[in-house]
């Protein structure tokens, strides 16, 4: 996996790269079939741009995020875009994000989790399918857990296609009561039984990078 | 080892038990039947502690008053539940959650190497592939995967007191099998109290010693031993005649 220093614009060819971000503004264009990891990097305003026929499987993990996020996905044709967004906030944090498939047979996954500790966490998803497209998958897997905060996830598709397949699942809740007993009844006790569990719901969808950087969720 | 005093049971102001005694020796396998919907899981589940249930009386684990314990610390005196249908934890990993337990239960930091080698070891003794250790809990496997994953953490956690709560249900012949032959050769080796709930033969013909308890009317309407386990298998309840026993 390569680490490389992002300024402004980047173009990105297949491969794999942590990339560690030079300021809070960036471009990516992406080439090929790319992974990107971006951890623990504050980001104002990043966009994306896929070449047909490109993949980018984008994984951004924050322990502690305190940030407003814009992040625009640009797809034409034939490209795939799978965002994996996982972040614990401990203040009001804004993130957006602006995917619009302008072609035909793209296909977009956007997953996040959110584990809100303190303040507000406000989310904002917006798919947009022109018209006079054909063949794109949109799908949105929102999820936040109410953890001393509280999370507001809005998940938009607009659709101006008639052939596209499209479908979101949000979900906001605190821990899943059956989830601790089940780890308290293992000898846990309940402190680190919900430690568990809210590494466990910010990890799982995180695990490409878990398993790149060791194999374990303790990495 | 573990008694259960003039238990009464509730749920949502619903009684479940009332008045209801029940002790079991070190070693001993004690097998609860009943038919659906009598409390035989409710019984498992206020044994270990699960707060959705309101208890008049006293739980005695091991001469120690239990019964305002909370689930982990009945875990850590060595009472542990095999669910009929364990859940699935997304993102945690047996080994995870296992390393973590077993350093609560010793206070002791895991020794990673012996840990990783002694689960090794149990899932090739209940024939599970060994990428089941570092895999999330239970998420994506079949029952039969889910029974054999929860006995891993038993062979490891060794505890003293084991509720099966129809940990037989929805399996094959041969899974039943050796879920059997494996809770066997747990009871052998570290002669824990067993508490078995069932509606089949395979896993209580496993042991050639055990007590029946049929519960029925919010109580044990008949206590009795293998004979009677066998008569309740062979021609059901209806025949105990349990108004008659009222």
């Amino acid at each position: 996996m390569n680490k490389i220093l992002v300024s402004d614009i980047i173009d990105l060819e297949s491969g794999s790269y942590i990339l560690n971000l030079k300021n809070k503004d960036i471009t990516l264009n992406i080439d090929g079939n790319v992974t990107g990891y971006l951890i623990d990097e504050l980001i104002d305003n990043l966009i994306i741009n896929l070449k047909d026929a490109s993949t980018f499987n984008l994984y951004i993990f924050n322990k502690c995020y305190q940030n407003n996020s814009i992040i625009k996905i640009n797809q034409f044709n034939y490209s795939n875009i799978n965002l994996n967004m996982a972040y614990i906030n401990n203040d009001n944090v804004n993130v957006v994000i602006n995917n619009n498939i302008y072609g035909n047979n793209n296909n977009s996954k956007i997953n996040v989790r959110n584990i809100s500790n303190n303040d507000n966490s406000k989310i904002i998803i917006n798919v947009k399918v022109d018209k006079n497209t054909s063949n794109n998958i949109a799908l949105e897997d929102l999820k936040g857990i109410n953890n001393g905060g509280l999370v507001h996830i809005e998940p938009n598709i607009e659709v101006y296609s008639n052939e596209v397949v499209a479908n979101h699942l949000t979900t906001i809740g605190s821990l899943d009561k059956d989830s601790l007993n089940y780890l308290m009844s293992k000898g846990i006790n309940m402190n680190l039984a919900k430690e568990i569990l809210l590494k466990g719901f910010i990890y799982s969808n995180m695990d490409d990078y878990i398993t790149k950087m060791g194999g374990d969720n303790n990495a | 080892m573990l008694e259960l005093i003039n238990l009464n049971l509730y749920i949502k102001d619903k009684i479940l038990f009332k008045d209801l005694n029940l002790k079991i020796n070190k070693g001993e396998v004690h097998v609860l039947m009943g038919k659906n919907g009598v409390g035989k899981s409710s019984i498992a589940k206020i044994i270990m502690g699960d707060n959705n249930y309101k208890v008049e009386g006293i739980i005695k684990y091991n001469g120690q008053d239990i019964t305002n314990l909370s689930i982990y610390e009945r875990a850590k005196l060595g009472i542990y539940l095999l669910n009929q249908t364990p859940i699935q934890i997304e993102g945690v990993t047996n080994a995870e959650m296992l390393r973590v337990a077993l350093s609560e239960k010793t206070g002791k930091p895991v020794d990673i190497f012996a840990f990783n080698k002694e689960l090794e070891n149990i899932c090739e003794k209940l024939e599970l592939d060994k990428s089941f250790i570092h895999r999330e809990i239970n998420v994506g496997c079949s029952g039969g995967e889910r029974k054999k994953i929860e006995l891993l953490h038993m062979w490891l956690l060794k505890p003293s007191l084991i509720i099966l709560d129809e940990i037989d249900s929805g399996l094959d012949v041969d899974a039943i099998k050796l879920v059997a032959k494996s809770i066997k050769e747990y009871a052998n080796t570290y002669k824990p109290a067993i508490i078995i709930i069932t509606h089949s033969s395979t896993l209580i013909n496993t042991f050639t010693d055990f007590q029946v308890h049929v519960l029925d009317h919010q109580k044990i309407v008949v206590n009795g031993n293998k004979k009677l386990a066998e008569k309740v298998l062979k021609n059901g309840f209806k025949n105990l005649n349990i108004e008659h026993l009222l």
